[in-house]
């Protein structure tokens, strides 16, 4: 009896006629300012033109990214790879924990992050890089 | 305290805690997705027994998993202090205010985002310092904490009405809406 009576509740049509008005308007107006804010920030960047990486959050090398390099940089947990061919960046090899940064991948544009390392690999268009600028570029 | 609340708490926290480390070992296609399992027990909680013991849960839950995974006092864990207790206290205020006015599923989407944002803020302020960085990852963190709020919200819904079917008796004010 019981049994049966869950078995009811977990009907999908069931739960979703109890989600309430305001719930599926404020799912809506999440759902396209996400989809719509990814679009954006994919847009307003530019496509770099060279690769800034700063460690500790102090810039420490800029490399132009149409030139193919490895670049060994020495972060909290041992060495970090860096490689820059055809155009792109990534990480080759680090020794953090969980390696996001190396399943990351290719990047040519935007920025990979490796927070243990404390080191983020920035692709940039060069010039002026303050932070005001860049707010500018993105929101307007 | 009564002794009933500090069983149903640590009920709760051990439910919570047991989901959060689940959760931490699923493989995930993007490195920063999370479901935020952990949530529905907090929205539980707080659907309830009342904001004290959410808060008291998902105190313990961040705290224990911590220590648990290593992490206590690291980055990995001043960014989910931030966001569960953020989370906490939105779905809190949301919940007191406009009490007839959000179900479970608009309660845990406000808590997922809520989640988001303390995230996104407290690293950018402590650890990445580029608004670009922060801006260029946030709309990709909304839109997995969205879906992730929803269905984290459905299976609070089913839930909370099982065990409101279940002993309803002991939720007379909540029956009674």
């Amino acid at each position: 009896m019981r049994r049966r009576a869950l078995k009811e509740d977990l009907r999908l049509k069931k739960i979703i006629k109890n989600i309430r008005l305001a719930d599926w308007m404020l799912f809506l107006v999440l759902l396209v300012v996400s989809v719509a804010g990814i679009f954006i920030t994919k847009e307003a960047l530019p496509r770099g033109t060279d690769v800034t990486i700063e460690i500790n959050g102090e810039p420490a090398y800029t490399f132009p990214l149409n030139v193919d390099r490895m670049i060994p940089v020495s972060s909290s947990y041992g060495e970090t790879l860096v490689e820059i061919k055809e155009g792109r960046v990534r990480i080759r090899e680090a020794h953090c924990p969980n390696r996001i940064c190396v399943k990351q991948g290719w990047v040519s544009k935007g920025v990979i992050i490796c927070l243990p390392n404390k080191i983020l690999v920035i692709v940039g268009s060069g010039g002026g890089d303050k932070p005001g600028k860049d707010i500018d570029a993105v929101t307007g | 305290m009564q002794s009933r609340d500090r069983y149903r708490i640590a009920l709760l926290s051990a439910y919570a805690i047991a989901l959060h480390g689940f959760e931490s070992l699923l493989p995930t296609p993007i490195p920063w997705l999370r479901l935020g399992l952990a949530n529905i027990i907090t929205l539980v909680a707080l659907l309830l027994y009342g904001f004290r013991t959410a808060m008291m849960v998902t105190l313990i839950r961040i705290i224990i998993a911590s220590i648990f995974r290593g992490t206590f006092l690291g980055p990995a864990f001043i960014l989910s202090f931030g966001g569960g207790v953020s989370s906490t206290i939105a779905m809190g205020l949301a919940y007191k205010i406009a009490r007839n006015l959000f179900g479970p599923v608009g309660l845990s989407l406000i808590g997922a985002v809520s989640h988001n944002i303390a995230q996104l803020a407290l690293a950018y302020v402590l650890f990445i310092q580029r608004i670009e960085a922060v801006l260029i990852i946030s709309p990709v963190i909304l839109l997995i904490g969205t879906l992730s709020g929803v269905t984290n919200g459905l299976v609070s819904d089913f839930l909370i009405r099982n065990i409101l079917k279940k002993d309803g008796d002991k939720f007379q004010d909540l029956a009674r809406e």
